[in-house]
């Protein structure tokens, strides 16, 4: 299976590397389109979350392939002490279907079975899969893939406890909250930036009594949608120095490329101290905080790295959960991986069947060369007979392949079929089965059929 | 033999802390140390009642009773945080206070001092308890300050380990830290303000050379600083915090080095 993916997550690289190495939507669907242009590369998805960004390929050819990616990252690692290399994963081959699913449930989540993990795959899917009338950059074997890691995450999470207990990043932050302020009523709420994970963090405080939210967003009129969707108000990010004294809490979640909140700012807003403690989420990537705002007195500032010191005993309540979702991705696994494997029997049964078509017509011309005294009626009977005869023939040898191929073990059975069958190895059509795309929509300007290539280096090579 | 029950108990409930914070602390179980520490205040409240019938007199005179009631009132003042989320748990802190005082009374020996004691009836009564939970507050609000400076230095160096689980919220702990402060100021003020008057009608003037006057006028003091450090401007409820765990650790070290030099065998506690 020529699938990989190549890039970095918490396990390899702390946020300062990982907020260098993210990429906006608009960077992720340029370096994807100069990915493809530069190498065989027919499908691709970039996943890019505070935690991970991840390249997602198909088909990979060869070695040069690998090294087109690795440069995409070299050139966001610009300036960092060490090289890019250094801090990506690289996983080849079935691993990588496994490590999909497990990221689309939240086992590779820094925070064990998070919700929010399972929209962000689903949002870096429909990206690369086109809006229509941007030219798509998955294909059959991605969409089928991402397709099944979004089913995988819906069923772990639907029928395991792997999302029980308080282990998202909006319900680690109002354990922080609560752990300071003890109770929440009255409190109030500074959120930067007016992204969805906000939102969902707002909620989770709200829930708890929070109350009196500020939005400030560089685009105003989303800080004043998501403010009336609040219930809060609105600031101009230009009077974040006028709203931050009214705060208790921060949350910061901005796509700004530099820090919003500075040290300067907050003295600003702070000649004297702050008097009340200040708990400050910082989620962005790049950080929208500057480090330095939380050595002041009273202030808590939290990054999504720091995050991962309050996930520990919320990993333990959820590892209960890890091997029935395990077991759930195997099944899963094996199901992609048959239906991947029937990718190149289909093709090879359809020329069986051809080839035996051909040989049909032609003896049935023969035959009704020499009976030329048959009436149509009794041609029509004839045909019939060769017809079923031959069905039969190749029932039991279509029905065999099709489970071996199942079973895992089938490249064996379908170079033997090629080979008792005189099948050339081409393919000059699409296999059939690409169901979810091909039911709905036509194939997108820029999507080609898959060749699949085998390639030698199976496996993880991380 | 019963405050040995008590001890056993008021201990009990200390081990069930410790064993939540190395631990983790779900489910019913903080609530069981709980109920504990509830036990061990009623046993300690019988122990001392029966002192009062055995006796005919309350345990208030003699290092040895007097420890066991500061103790008692200690144990008071514990219960009466359970009613606030987590704030029980400041037990972890103000238990082995409470057992260290019922442990020594054990060893000194609970019974009557054999000294006679001019300031009698009601006023002393009063001067004495009032006294106790004067300096019980200022230990409540020790021990909520140490787990104060705890849980704030696990905040800020997020290591958010078991002593974030398991310590009370900030905002709790300063909330008994203050009350600890007010009502122990109070509480000292009443008590030092019935022994002054006392003193000047029976003796013609404020003995500032008793051990007993020193302490209790450092004490007083201190109440002040804390106070004052909890007004003005800046972090006052870290600054409370801070301020009460010196404060509280200059009066036991003033009392004991009291006791040591000036204090002698008489009935000074």
């Amino acid at each position: 299976m020529p699938i990989a993916v190549v890039g970095v997550s918490h396990h390899t690289a702390p946020v300062e590397v990982r907020e260098r190495m993210a990429f906006s939507d608009s960077d992720a669907a340029r370096a994807l389109m100069t990915l493809r242009s530069r190498t065989g590369i027919e499908e691709a998805v970039l996943l890019s979350t505070c935690n991970r960004t991840e390249v997602y390929l198909y088909p990979v050819l060869g070695p040069e392939c690998m090294q087109a990616v690795q440069s995409l990252f070299a050139e966001k690692a610009v300036g960092l002490e060490r090289s890019a290399e250094e801090y990506l994963f690289h996983r080849e081959g079935e691993s990588v279907v496994r490590h999909l699913f497990g990221v689309s449930a939240g086992l590779d989540s820094m925070v064990t079975g998070e919700a929010e993990i399972q929209g962000q795959v689903r949002e870096a899917y429909h990206r690369s899969a086109g809006t229509g009338e941007e030219p798509a950059l998955t294909g059959p074997v991605l969409n089928r893939l991402f397709q099944t890691a979004l089913a995988v995450g819906g069923q772990i999470r639907a029928e395991t406890s792997i999302n029980e207990g308080t282990a998202s990043v909006a319900s680690v932050a109002v354990e922080l909250a609560r752990k300071i302020f003890g109770q929440l009523r009255e409190k109030r709420i500074l959120i930067l930036g007016a992204g969805a994970t906000a939102e969902l963090m707002v909620e989770a405080l709200a829930r708890e009594g929070v109350r009196g939210v500020l939005v400030a967003n560089r685009t105003y009129s989303r800080a004043e949608d998501l403010a009336e969707r609040l219930e809060g108000r609105a600031i101009p990010i230009e009077r974040l120095t006028d709203g931050l004294p009214q705060a208790d809490i921060i949350l910061a979640s901005t796509a700004a490329p530099h820090p919003v909140l500075t040290g300067q700012r907050f003295r600003e807003a702070f000649p004297n101290g702050r008097h009340r403690p200040l708990l400050i989420i910082d989620i962005a990537i790049p950080r929208d905080v500057e480090p330095g705002v939380g050595d002041a007195d009273g202030v808590f500032l939290y990054n999504v790295d720091d995050l991962r010191k309050i996930v520990d005993e919320h990993v333990e309540l959820r590892s209960e959960a890890i091997p029935a979702a395990n077991r759930i991705i195997d099944d899963r696994w094996r199901e992609f991986r048959s239906w991947y494997a029937s990718r190149e029997v289909v093709p090879v049964i359809r020329r069986m069947r051809e080839q035996a078509e051909v040989h049909r017509a032609a003896e049935l011309e023969r035959l009704f060369g020499s009976l030329d005294t048959l009436d149509p009626e009794e041609r029509g009977r004839v045909e019939e007979f060769s017809r079923r005869l031959l069905n039969k023939l190749l029932h039991d040898p279509t029905v065999r392949l099709r489970k071996g191929m199942a079973r895992g073990g089938g490249a064996e059975l379908v170079d033997a079929v090629r080979f008792l069958y005189g099948i050339e190895d081409r393919q000059s059509s699409p296999p059939h089965t690409e169901p979810e795309r091909a039911d709905r929509e036509p194939r997108r300007q820029g999507e080609r059929a898959p060749r699949p290539t085998r390639n030698p280096q199976h496996g993880v090579v991380e | 033999m019963i405050h040995l029950l008590a001890f056993l108990l008021y201990v009990g409930a200390f081990s069930l802390w410790i064993h939540f914070l190395v631990k983790g602390s779900r489910g019913e179980g903080p609530t069981f140390a709980s109920a504990i520490a509830g036990a061990a205040v009623v046993v300690h409240a019988i122990a001392l009642g029966d002192y009062w019938i055995r006796y005919g007199e309350l345990p208030l005179v003699g290092p040895g009773a007097a420890l066991s009631s500061l103790a008692f009132v200690g144990g008071l003042a514990l219960l009466a945080t359970i009613p606030l989320r987590e704030a029980a748990r400041v037990g972890i802190a103000l238990l082995p206070f409470i057992t260290i005082c019922l442990g020594i009374a054990m060893i000194l020996g609970i019974e009557p001092s054999p000294l006679t004691v001019d300031f009698q009836g009601v006023g002393f009564v009063l001067h004495v308890t009032f006294a106790f939970f004067g300096y019980q507050g200022l230990a409540l609000a020790f021990a909520a300050g140490i787990l104060y400076l705890i849980q704030h230095h696990e905040l800020k160096s997020k290591r958010l380990g078991r002593f974030f689980r398991f310590i009370p919220p900030l905002a709790t702990l300063d909330l008994l830290g203050r009350v600890g402060v007010w009502a122990g100021f109070a509480m000292l003020s009443l008590a030092l303000g019935l022994g002054w008057a006392w003193t000047t009608a029976n003796r013609g003037s404020l003995e500032v050379g008793d051990p007993k006057v020193i302490w209790a006028l450092l004490s007083w003091f201190i109440f002040v600083a804390i106070i004052v450090a909890r007004r003005g401007s800046g972090r006052t409820d870290y600054r409370g915090a801070m301020a009460a765990v010196i404060g509280f650790a200059v009066v036991i070290c003033s009392y004991l080095a009291l006791r040591l030099t000036v204090g002698g065998a008489g009935l000074f506690l």
